[in-house]
């Protein structure tokens, strides 16, 4: 029954990829003491319109230069890359990037602005969908679209 | 050049019910006698048609007038994106002649044409739905929002894969958009009659295009893989999507003067020409109550000069990317060049008109 539900979910999500060529971004952030942890999803077809934009550099110095998060007050984060893989959402290839952005010392960790432009600033269609991670599922937060690369972001 | 459809053939591949003789041409579909879209025309109908419905069919033709039904239209297969309403495949004869009759009552001549040939071109498509997704012409649908009537305002929708026709009546301005309309496959032929479904809309924009192109502004940074201001498709890893309808609504636009193109108030005469053209052929759709005064105000002189032309790739649309966009004080009308679905080698067109005042006609919040 649950391999058919399964089957019937893997099926669905092909369909969706199939009557859709442009598909987004999306950031599954986990709020945490010392920080937010990101799950960064970013389809390889719409990066690689960016990357050729911006050339240079591997994947986690690329993301370096168009993701980072800042405090309120306008404190800079610190932004660390680390596994990197490849997987496919809704049929499309895509990159997953683990994430971890550390504020000042003292800073809140619940409520900051996220900046992102990695395929916006080349992708004029291209949105990027910020969510926060729950046990199952997830809330979204917010969502940004060229010419807008920062987002406020307050855990829910 | 003038083509006939004989019933038998509008029957047997849109399941429609009458006798339709159109201009093929975009140009002479303009002037061909079309639908006023007034509101009493269009409720004489709709009462014409609801006896011929039983109680399960009026039950989902009639729906309740707020964001969430409103905002229920997209540029996905039925197979993705559930829509609101009666499918049109579903309707016998007589409750198609009946339905169709709203539709001329609510379209333009240019309008009832597309109509006809996207369905067209989804039963084209039918024969290439192996996963399966939804292309059939009978997939298409009629719903109204809220209580046609005269006074309070309600919306008509009529729509599937690859159109999205929402009217709003007796809102706070003339509504005829969101208005989305794609075409896969560009160009197509059944039973030997040729279709090119938005030749109109994709020529004006074109050579819109191809006339602004030597001008360095005109040209518009980044690249297009899609419309901009079109549906989105929510995703979270390891789940279905939402969305994939108009969960971006209310958008927000362009400002000030960068990378919106060429200011139309910089032209020739001959290009704003081009600017009218496109926009009238985008407008073209709706009948004339709900159209009219909308191209008044995109044409008024005012506004027009403080309209914005754009493009990307391709001015003659002849590659993937290819993207062209008026960007008024009110209107936004995009055209982009795809790959296909079907056949990935091939290109397909989505297209898009909104208006920054009045999409649902100024009456739906979030």
């Amino acid at each position: 029954m649950r391999r058919a539900a399964l089957t019937a979910l893997l099926g669905l999500l092909a369909v969706v990829a199939g009557a859709h060529p442009a598909p987004n971004s999306m950031l599954r952030l986990e709020f945490r003491a010392d920080g937010v942890r990101v799950e960064y999803w970013v389809p390889e077809s719409e990066l690689a319109y960016a990357r050729a934009a911006d050339p240079g550099g591997d994947f986690p110095a690329y993301l370096l230069r168009h993701v980072g998060a800042e405090s309120r007050d306008g404190k800079p984060w610190r932004l660390t890359v680390g596994a990197v893989r490849e997987t496919t959402y809704l049929d499309h290839p895509y990159v997953v990037a683990d994430l971890r952005l550390t504020p000042p010392a003292g800073t809140p960790t619940k409520d900051f602005v996220l900046i992102d432009d990695a395929v916006t600033h080349e992708v004029r269609n291209h949105v990027v969908f910020v969510t926060a991670r729950r046990e199952q599922g997830s809330d979204l937060l917010g969502a940004l679209q060229y010419p807008a690369r920062r987002l406020r972001v307050a855990a829910p | 050049m003038r083509t006939t459809w004989a019933p038998a053939l509008l029957l047997a591949l849109t399941g429609l019910a009458s006798n339709l003789t159109y201009a093929a041409d975009g140009t002479a579909c303009r002037t061909a006698h079309g639908g006023t879209a007034d509101t009493r025309e269009i409720v004489a109908a709709l009462a014409a048609f609801k006896p011929m419905l039983n109680e399960q069919q009026q039950k989902v033709l009639y729906q309740p007038f707020d964001y969430d039904h409103a905002i229920r239209w997209s540029n996905l297969p039925l197979g993705v994106v559930p829509r609101n309403g009666l499918r049109l495949g579903d309707l016998d004869a007589k409750q198609a002649a009946a339905a169709r009759r709203v539709f001329e009552a609510a379209l333009s001549a240019c309008g009832l044409k597309l109509l006809d040939e996207i369905r067209l071109a989804d039963d084209w498509l039918t024969a290439y739905d192996k996963r399966p997704i939804g292309w059939s012409g009978g997939n298409y649908f009629l719903t109204l929002l809220g209580t046609p009537g005269a006074k309070t305002p309600w919306m008509l929708q009529i729509g599937g894969h690859h159109l999205a026709y929402n009217f709003t009546f007796n809102g706070h301005s003339p509504g005829a958009t969101p208005l989305f309309f794609g075409t896969e496959p560009i160009r197509f032929e059944i039973k030997g009659a040729s279709y090119a479904p938005l030749d109109a809309q994709s020529g004006a924009m074109s050579r819109l295009a191809a006339a602004i192109a030597p001008l360095p502004q005109a040209r518009l940074s980044g690249t297009f893989t899609d419309v901009v201001k079109g549906v989105v498709v929510n995703g979270a890893p390891g789940q279905l999507p939402t969305g994939g309808t108009d969960t971006g609504f209310p958008q927000s636009y362009p400002a000030g003067e960068q990378d919106r193109g060429v200011r139309v108030s910089t032209l020739s005469r001959d290009q704003r020409n081009l600017v009218r053209e496109a926009i009238e052929s985008y407008a073209s759709f709706p009948g004339k109550s709900i159209s009219a005064p909308l191209l008044q105000s995109y044409l008024d002189p005012k506004n027009l000069d403080a309209t914005f032309v754009g493009f990307a790739g391709a001015p003659e649309l002849s590659a993937k990317g290819s993207y062209v966009r008026i960007d008024g004080p009110r209107v936004w009308m995009e055209l982009v060049v795809q790959p296909a679905i079907a056949h990935p080698e091939d290109l397909h067109y989505h297209a898009l008109w909104r208006d920054k005042q009045s999409d649902y006609g100024g009456e739906i919040h979030k």
